[in-house]
């Protein structure tokens, strides 16, 4: 140990009268404990007292002789459940939380400095050996997820990607090796010195060289070695078998899609949406499918980066990887950031939405769109019931006019410009939206050049009409209107519906299908209004035909 | 264990009368198994049945002829029959109407005839949707009460269960299961014949059939094949409880079309249909192969996705030990994944690709 004992316990008396009184048994662990450690290193003390009540599992930090001093406490009653969970957790190791078996190796490894009888007791809720036991059996789990994992980026030709998770892997080999001699100080920090402590240079010398091979020996290559060193120092299941490798349902993930926009859901809350390329190789994924097979399908479609797609698809948690017989491949750095999905930065396309489903950057993009799923929902739902009441109220407005029905034109005429700015806020991911009554004030919330709709929105909602003259000229502003929101919003935001029965048709299919999502979702709008509507909508030109 | 019987089972080669004829030899009763073709019996799994020795005894015969067209030695093996369980019949949709009077009526009379004569208690294997064309409850107690039928094999099967009850009035002891959709098992999703609505499925799934007229909150009941084979067993076996009862073999939940909607999407290679309301849809609205597509399949199923039916199961409940299978969308997700698994369902038809359905002409069937 790198301290004398009196230097820790003169420190130890220094920081006690800082702490709440108690009958304490106190040890020194972490890494000086264990024989590492520097002048850099904190002192940890772990208190540990009788008592009934549960102590708190925060720290406290204090700096005494220049020296970070880090106190914890713990009762009996705690030290004992933290084992009993241990010993539970043993039966299956990748659910054993890292703290857990953190704490109950610093434990197990540390100095005692006063009670020697309690930490005693407290040492001997958990025999040293069954403890290196478990801890060589939760790092070859960490192996073997890292290893597969490294198996499926290799496979998709994410090479680089491969060789990292390959060398995560082999720290994790030789970290389940030296647990098994006695070496289960977590922290990878001190693995040189555990290393030389074992005492098996031809280990310890393969491992060295492995490790800073990477860089210069080709992907497969050091992939191969990094598996062949994990089987001979005895992790299994990670044989060079990307067939058991196999591709499943992410729970929560769900597909949707409108016209050729593939649109996939995280959670029930992220939405990405998917470009041509990638669309496709989504759309060529087979559920249970081995990877090699997987990957076969993708470049099927005639996507190029089907292997990285599919790798981006793993990375954002959209579909999982598991290993025949061995359950859902978790790649994990112990210590380290969290393991799980990763989230990229949302799309800036503006705008955002169309009938055709969300914009994409990108034939290969997989963009995160900055709206949640639920509004999302809710606003493409939106979009396309206002395309249908603009041309609703057109029709109404055009009807009105010709019997000189003046004020039914009127409202006619607000009705298609205010669905209008409806579709025009939702195509820019506005949702829930405005009252009809702010709709032109609240145009202050898109991009400056949508600008000039707002003039042109405040006269027709103000307009009057008193006669055929006024009411020809009103026609033909409405027209302009509904052209420049077509330009802002985009010709697939207000597709011209009432073209021909076809495009009215395809409108309305389009409508159906983002029913379908808003149903997914129990949007927040009147989802039996809408399809009532749309249903009635849809009557006439189903029967034109 | 009841006593060993000899229970006579007519369309015991089929989906479920495989599976009812594997329990009841499991359990060591004789079984004359009557069958339409010399074929041997597969189970569920896809294996051949390996009953008990000297259990099982294959008949070759018809139900739609007198005497289920048995020679008299056979017609003599059957008279000493303690049960008979009736499954034979045919399940398939669009089938000429002169086909479901034949094996599903005319097959009933002569099995009862047969059941009549002897006095031999019958188990009618009949089907929850003799409810026809209606939403809400349908109960256990009720039969012809006016209404409306999906399709004639709906009809056939009403008239075949109301010569079942003119016979037990009469005093013949009969109890009658009424299954809902059948589909695979309930563990695993294995399921032996594609049939049904599986066709449905993978047109929808493909992507062939993409704009379908429906409800969102239509109810299919689907029930795992094993839990029906137990049931029915469970009837012949225990037939005094059971007697004078008819027993909806049904779910614990139905799925809604919109359960249906979110679980194929979570399938990424899987298309999901646009539902559009049943009184705006219009057939010939849909592109030409979509239409050809609906025309010989879908819209044989469409009276399913309408109605919102709840098949009450108290006397099922009362009387069985078995547990009511839990259904819903986990379900769902098994009988999908095991069409996956073994290639049923695949990747979808890319959008543009208007390939012309495949549709296989459907065939006779000895199942309810």
């Amino acid at each position: 140990m790198i301290l004398t004992e009196d230097y820790l316990q003169d420190l130890l008396d220094k920081t006690l009268p800082q702490v709440r009184t108690g009958d304490w048994a106190v040890v020194l662990e972490g890494s000086i404990a264990e024989g590492f450690g520097n002048p850099g290193s904190d002192i940890d003390f772990l208190l540990i007292g009788r008592t009934k009540d549960d102590l708190p599992t925060m720290p406290s930090l204090f700096f005494v002789d220049g020296r970070r001093v880090e106190i914890r406490t713990r009762s009996v009653h705690q030290l004992a459940e933290q084992f009993a969970a241990l010993k539970t957790g043993a039966k299956r190791v990748g659910r054993i939380p890292e703290d857990l078996l953190n704490r109950c190796q610093r434990l197990l490894h540390s100095y005692p400095l006063r009670g020697h009888a309690l930490v005693e007791e407290a040492k001997g809720m958990l025999p040293v050996e069954r403890f290196r036991d478990i801890a060589a059996a939760w790092w070859a789990h960490c192996a073997r997820q890292s290893l597969r994992h490294a198996l499926a980026m290799q496979c998709l030709g994410e090479s680089e990607e491969a060789v990292d998770w390959a060398r995560s892997g082999l720290v994790q080999v030789v970290k389940s090796w030296a647990a098994g001699q006695g070496e289960t100080y977590l922290e990878p920090k001190w693995l040189s010195m555990q290393l030389d402590r074992a005492d098996r240079p031809d280990i310890s010398d393969r491992y060295w060289q492995l490790e800073s091979a990477a860089a210069e020996v080709a992907a497969d290559d050091y992939l191969a070695a990094c598996l062949a060193f994990a089987a001979d120092l005895g992790v299994t299941g990670v044989r060079r078998t990307p067939e058991r490798l196999t591709v499943e349902r992410q729970p929560g993930v769900t597909t949707w899609q409108a016209a050729e926009r593939v649109h996939v859901i995280r959670g029930r809350r992220d939405v990405f949406a998917l470009g041509e390329r990638a669309g496709r190789v989504w759309r060529s994924l087979v559920l249970g499918s081995p990877l090699p097979q997987v990957l076969a399908n993708a470049r099927a479609t005639g996507t190029r980066e089907a292997g990285s797609l599919l790798a981006e698809f793993l990375r954002l948690g959209l579909v999982r990887l598991a290993w025949k017989g061995g359950g859902t491949v978790t790649p994990a750095l112990p210590l380290a950031s969290p393991p799980g999905p990763i989230t990229p930065p949302p799309s800036t396309a503006q705008p955002l939405l169309s009938l055709r489903g969300a914009a994409v950057t990108a034939p290969d993009a997989v963009d995160l769109i900055p709206l949640p799923a639920e509004r999302f929902g809710a606003a493409t739902l939106e979009l396309a019931f206002s395309n249908m009441v603009v041309e609703n109220a057109r029709e109404d407005l055009a009807g009105a006019l010709q019997r000189g029905q003046w004020k039914v034109a009127e409202v006619a005429a607000r009705r298609a410009v205010h669905s209008a700015l409806r579709g025009l806020f939702c195509a820019y991911g506005v949702s829930p939206l405005p009252s009809d009554s702010d709709l032109v004030r609240r145009l202050s919330l898109l991009p400056e050049d949508t600008r000039p709709i707002r003039a042109l929105a405040d006269g027709l909602t103000r307009l009057t009409i008193d006669s055929a003259e006024r009411a020809e000229a009103v026609l033909c502003e409405l027209e302009d209107f509904v052209g420049v929101v077509r330009q802002a919003a985009g010709a697939d935001a207000f597709p011209s519906s009432f073209d021909s029965a076809d495009t009215w048709r395809a409108t309305l299919e389009l409508g159906y299908d983002w029913v379908r999502v808003a149903a997914h979702f129990d949007s927040q709008l009147p989802l039996q209004e809408i399809r009532d509507l749309v249903a009635t909508s849809g009557a006439q030109p189903h029967q034109a035909r | 264990m009841t006593e060993a019987m000899t229970v006579l089972i007519t369309g015991a080669s089929g989906f479920l009368g495989a599976e009812v004829t594997a329990r009841l030899t499991a359990a060591g009763h004789s079984v004359l198994a009557l069958l339409h073709s010399n074929g041997g019996i597969v189970r569920n799994n896809g294996r051949p049945l390996k009953p008990k020795p000297g259990t099982l005894t294959p008949l070759t015969g018809d139900v739609t002829r007198p005497g289920l067209g048995l020679d008299a030695e056979r017609l003599r093996m059957v008279a000493g029959a303690d049960r008979i369980v009736h499954c034979a019949g045919i399940t398939d949709f669009g089938r000429p109407e002169q086909v479901y009077q034949d094996v599903n009526v005319t097959g009933t009379e002569n099995v009862v005839a047969l059941a009549r004569a002897h006095g031999t208690p019958l188990v009618h294997v009949s089907t929850a949707y003799v409810c026809g064309e209606r939403d809400g409850a349908a109960r256990e107690g009720e039969l012809d009460v006016g209404q409306r039928f999906g399709n004639a094999y709906e009809q056939s099967k009403l008239y075949a269960e109301t010569l079942v009850h003119k016979a037990a009035a009469d005093g013949l002891p009969v109890t009658v299961v009424r299954p809902s959709i059948i589909a695979g098992d309930r563990r695993t999703g294995q399921v032996r014949d594609f049939k049904t609505l599986y066709p449905v499925v993978r047109l929808i799934t493909k992507g062939r059939a993409r704009t379908i007229p429906g409800n969102y909150d239509a109810l299919l009941d689907l029930v795992p094949v094993d839990y029906v084979a137990d049931l029915i067993a469970e009837a012949a076996t225990r037939f005094e409880d059971a007697r004078g009862l008819t027993l909806h073999a049904v779910a614990g939940r139905a799925v809604t079309l919109r359960d249906f909607s979110d679980v194929l999407a979570e399938y990424p290679s899987f298309q999901v249909a646009r539902w559009i309301p049943p009184a705006v849809f219009s057939a010939q609205a849909l592109p030409d192969g979509e239409r050809l597509c609906h025309e010989r399949v879908i819209s044989l199923y469409a009276s399913y996705m309408r109605r919102r039916i709840h098949f009450d199961n108290t006397n099922t409940v009362a009387f069985s030990r078995h547990p009511v299978p839990a259904g819903g969308r986990p379900y769902l997700r098994k009988l999908l994944d095991h069409s996956l698994k073994v290639g049923y369902l695949g990747a979808s038809t890319p959008r543009g690709g208007a390939a012309a359905p495949a549709v296989t002409p459907p065939e006779r069937s000895p199942q309810p």
